[in-house]
């Protein structure tokens, strides 16, 4: 008992803090004074007008009723019908992949094998994917050449050229990176219901259709509602996919312009008080869908099986 | 090898609004502790000394703060109040490392990422002790723990009873002063266990420390302690050896908390006629021992209502009826060498432990579901309890 | 009792999977195909076969001037790699600090991450771009590493992994076997905490590889650019007049080690996506 550490008590409340300090400063630093920031700015007339810089002025909420006339509502919208182009297949693919995946009966071989693949686009690069369907879907692209070959159509489809053409593009893209994802999530909802319930369903006379709709379905209802809501975040950030699709111009007539490549127009042409005030626009829309995610997350478990399996507990009683 | 001082220690866990929300849609867990401004009470000015190489077991049932002791004396719980001493000098501020404990738990806390050796070495390295030394060390504690074949794997492939060894061998490997034991063999099956404690109690005999040993178990304290603290809702209901605490508890608790099969109770009338003391339960009335009426001449104790405990192999059966309880057996649990009755008497359930044959191997006559019995019982063997569930006779 | 019926499901639920792996595989046989074959070759319309140009497109991409590619991989490697170290040390860090002591502020810090979880990184880049401005970090390949330190979805991550699979016994363990506190941590918390790690270390190093938006507004000269800028710069640069050859095997040299990582570890990954979520 030489080297005997006098301290004020034994007590470790301190090493909380320390440990969770590097992650707090680094938030307020790059995350929280960069927001009030952006929220000052939001007030200010400030832009770049050639190599001269207007402002910054304090002009109150002029920036907010301009960016509300100007062509954001057409740009949400866009963002919107993209979002949901991808997220409703997305959903209903997964929805059934996971069923078959978790259904012991149905024999399914290389299972492992389609769930590397199904799941292999959520790891490629956006920006490269985007620059891949880019080229393939050109009117001079592979896909066009194929399709001619094959006499499915008379001549090249001009898919970006066209309104719905370019934004099924983005909605199929988007499919394709997250529905892999998607599924694996389910599957793991829907492998924590207990089991018994299944068969229980079985020697009641219970349908395959019957049993997805009736027993799975609502089982894992909690996570397909945690599914929406980050993939509607995810939806909010669009922009790699579109921006190199299009090259920023969210062609044709700018359809397919969504909200983060309007943000990112005015940041590149340093119009910090437009794009601060559709920066706050956005973190309110943020706000409120974290709101959301947090009392999902803190109510029940993050894939909902806890809750999947407690609600299966209740009906098992029933 | 030290003494350890306990005066008064004190643990309260503050009311925080946060714990409360934490538990919020969970039922409120039922406790007896005591509630006061401060917080809860989980320990209540828990003395005790204990002298250097003395094998000393708290026990009680869960919640009753013997862990949260165990705890403090390890430096994991802060102290609320009181004073702790090893070796005399008071170690309330001393962080657990420097206090020359070594702890075994529950789980066995073994690190999974490394070897049987290294987990033995690790409190050695950490204490910059040379490689040999450590060495030397780590092997002879595997000696004597028998754990020498298995000082290359690592826990995952150990079994509970291997693993257990393991922890044992991670503290006794520092030659600590103290070594602390929380619950260490409420994980096993009941084969290990019983193997385990002869284990310590051969352990104990090899190595010089003082050990402090935390249970629910009844038959682990009184097999393995010098002395036993019984506790509940944070009080020391006892302190003494496994003989004192069986032969005179001190209150109807530690009476029924320890000894197995359970101690029976009865509701009863102690009257005090002309310095002889008689017990009346049912249509029995029984003089009490001349000692026993000494003690209680002794405390000036009155004519009153009192709680009687007689242990289940203290019941004597009466040939015949007249000045006794009579009862009608229920159930009989077949034990080998001797049979456990349970009894209904006036409701009241009887447990009577009678054995199989006699010193002569001759069959004794046995009874069955719906018998009737007369019971009394001997009378300095008797426990008498007040009102408050003190025994009168301490 | 209807095995026609059970029988028919099965071969459905094969042939949709077999569309939906073409569909997921297609796109990348036509990427590799395509970049072995030579500008001309492509003019002439799509081949199932591979051409012969693979290593004539490889040489004119890395010796293209205009697009620095070798130093985009060495860019992208280093802050992808910095980025998956920085990220999984201090969530674990940041995590261990919550789950292992009690303090005043321990709910409220919780709280607190748990609030801003999924709040998009954009929201903020105005400030963002001006605060590293002001810090003269414009330009520099710092402000798109030192930021990760504070990653909620990893810190809930690991925090998760920390309940089912770090019993707190253990570091009592090692504070009476007479470890520091940071000792503890990086002795005993850090090796138990490995699978996790790994699994986060895999998938921040591939958002950080993939990462778009925020570098794009952040790195201004050629020799700092990450790959998926330079990717953006092809699409900008005069389309028509480019080798397509090059191009196709520019997204290769792009995407094609992320998914070389990806079948390596594949087994891994998948179940990794569900392992933090999953309490037992």
């Amino acid at each position: 008992m030489k080297n005997e550490n006098k301290i004020k008590s034994v007590s470790y409340a301190k090493w909380g803090y320390i440990f969770i300090l590097p992650f707090f400063l680094s938030y307020a630093i790059f995350s929280l004074i960069p927001l009030a920031d952006t929220i000052r700015n939001s007030f200010y007339e400030y832009y770049a007008f050639g190599l001269k810089t207007v402002g910054p002025n304090w002009t109150g909420l002029s920036n907010y009723t301009s960016l509300l006339s100007s062509d954001l509502p057409k740009y949400a919208w866009n963002t919107f019908v993209m979002w949901i182009l991808g997220f409703v297949p997305q959903i209903v693919i997964s929805l059934i992949l996971a069923s078959w995946f978790t259904d012991a009966r149905l024999k399914l071989r290389g299972k492992q094998f389609f769930k590397v693949v199904i799941y292999l686009p959520n790891l490629i690069m956006a920006s490269a994917f985007a620059m891949l369907f880019f080229a393939l879907f050109s009117n001079a692209g592979p896909v066009n050449s194929i399709l001619l070959r094959m006499g499915v159509v008379g001549e090249a489809i001009r898919f970006m050229e066209s309104t719905l053409g370019a934004r099924t593009l983005v909605g199929l893209m988007n499919f394709l990176m997250w529905f892999g994802n998607t599924t694996i999530m389910l599957m793991a909802a829907i492998m924590g219901i207990n089991p018994s319930i299944f068969e229980a369903a079985e020697l009641d006379g219970c349908t395959h259709t019957q049993k997805f709709f009736k027993i799975t379905l609502p089982q894992i209802k909690p996570l397909l509602t945690y599914t929406l809501i980050t993939s509607l975040i995810g939806g909010l950030q669009m922009f790699d996919v579109p921006q190199i699709l299009t090259g920023g111009k969210g062609a044709p007539d700018r359809t397919t312009m969504t909200l983060i490549m309007y943000l990112n127009k005015h940041l590149q042409a340093k119009n910090y008080g437009i794009a601060g005030a559709l920066s706050v626009f956005l973190f309110i829309i943020s706000a409120i869908l974290c709101w959301f995610v947090f009392k999902m997350n803190t109510d029940s478990d993050p894939d909902g099986s806890k809750s999947a399996a407690k609600r299966a507990k209740k009906g098992g009683k029933a | 090898m030290a003494t350890l001082n306990l005066k008064g220690i004190t643990k309260i866990y503050p009311h925080s609004g946060e714990q409360k929300k934490a538990k919020k849609g969970q039922p409120e867990k039922k406790t007896n502790l005591q509630v006061t401004d401060e917080g809860v009470i989980a320990v209540q000015k828990f003395s005790l000394d204990i002298a250097d190489n003395e094998f000393i077991v708290l026990v009680g049932p869960s919640g009753c703060g013997k862990s949260t002791t165990l705890r403090m004396v390890a430096g994991l719980e802060e102290i609320s109040g009181g004073e702790l001493y090893i070796d005399g000098k008071r170690v309330n501020d001393v962080e657990p490392k420097n206090r020359d404990i070594a702890m075994v738990f529950q789980s066995y806390a073994l690190y999974p990422h490394m070897t049987v050796y290294e987990n033995m070495a690790f409190p050695l390295k950490l204490r910059k002790m040379d490689r040999d030394e450590i060495d030397r060390r780590v092997r002879e504690a595997a000696e004597t723990l028998d754990i020498t074949q298995y000082l290359d794997r690592k826990p995952k492939a150990l079994s509970g009873g291997q693993r257990q060894r393991v922890a044992i061998g991670r503290a006794i490997v520092r030659e600590p002063k103290v070594l602390l034991m929380d619950e260490p063999l409420s994980n096993l099956d009941a084969k290990l266990r019983n193997q385990m404690r002869a284990e310590i109690i051969k352990l104990r005999q090899k190595i010089h420390t003082t050990f402090m040993y935390v249970t629910h178990d009844q038959t682990e304290a009184m097999t393995l302690g010098d002395r036993i603290v019984i506790m509940k809702d944070g009080y020391i209901q006892q302190i003494g050896t496994p003989q004192e605490v069986f032969d005179h508890p001190a209150n109807i608790f530690v009476a029924g908390f320890i000894g197995m099969p359970q101690m029976n109770f009865f509701n009863a009338r102690l009257t005090a006629e002309g310095g002889k003391y008689f017990v009346s339960v049912g249509g029995c009335k029984v003089e009490l021992s001349a000692e026993k009426s000494k003690n209680l001449a002794a405390r000036k104790v009155q004519s009153q209502d009192i709680t009687l405990g007689v242990r289940p192999s203290h019941m004597v059966l009466a040939k015949e009826a007249g000045n006794t309880l009579s009862a009608t057996v229920e159930v009989s649990e077949m034990m080998g060498s001797e049979v456990h009755f349970h009894a209904n008497a006036d409701g009241k359930d009887v447990v009577i432990i009678v054995p199989t044959m006699d010193s002569n191997g001759v069959h004794i006559d046995s009874f069955h579901p719906g018998d009737k019995l007369n019971l009394t019982f001997s009378s300095n063997v008797c426990h008498m309890f007040g009102q408050n569930g003190e025994n009168l006779e301490f | 009792m209807d095995n026609k019926k059970s029988s028919a499901r099965t071969i459905l639920a094969h042939v949709v999977l077999i569309i939906l792996a073409f569909l997921c595989l297609f796109f990348f046989y036509i990427l590799i195909i395509n970049a072995t074959r030579s500008h001309a070759q492509l003019q002439l319309g799509f081949s199932a076969l591979p051409g012969s140009s693979l290593i004539d497109n490889f040489k004119s991409v890395i010796n293209d001037p205009a697009i620095p590619i070798l130093k985009g991989i060495q860019n992208s490697l280093l802050v992808s790699g910095c980025c998956a170290a920085i990220v999984t040390y201090f969530s674990a860090l940041t995590a261990y600090g919550i789950y292992a002591y009690d303090f005043k502020l321990k709910r409220a810090a919780f709280t607190f991450i748990m609030a801003i979880l999924v709040m998009p990184t954009q929201v903020t880049a105005l400030g963002f771009l001006r605060l590293i401005t002001g810090m003269g970090l414009d330009d520099s390949l710092l402000p798109l590493i030192i930021p990760s330190i504070a990653s909620p979805a990893v810190f809930y991550f690991m925090h998760s992994y920390m309940q089912s699979s770090l019993p707190k016994e253990l570091i009592e363990a090692a504070r009476i076997d007479g470890s520091r506190e940071f000792g503890t941590f990086n002795r005993i918390v850090l090796p138990i905490m490995k699978p996790a790690i790994a699994v986060q270390a895999i998938f921040t190093f591939v958002g950080s590889w993939n990462n778009y938006f925020i570098p794009a507004l952040v790195i201004t000269s050629k020799h700092k650019q990450t790959l998926p800028i330079m990717i953006a710069t092809l699409r900008g640069a005069d389309y028509m007049n480019f080798d397509m050859g090059k191009i196709y095997m520019m997204i290769t040299i792009a995407i094609v080690p992320i998914i070389i990582i990806y079948l390596l570890l594949s087994k891994f990954i998948v179940e990794g996506v569900t392992l933090g979520g999953v309490k037992e």
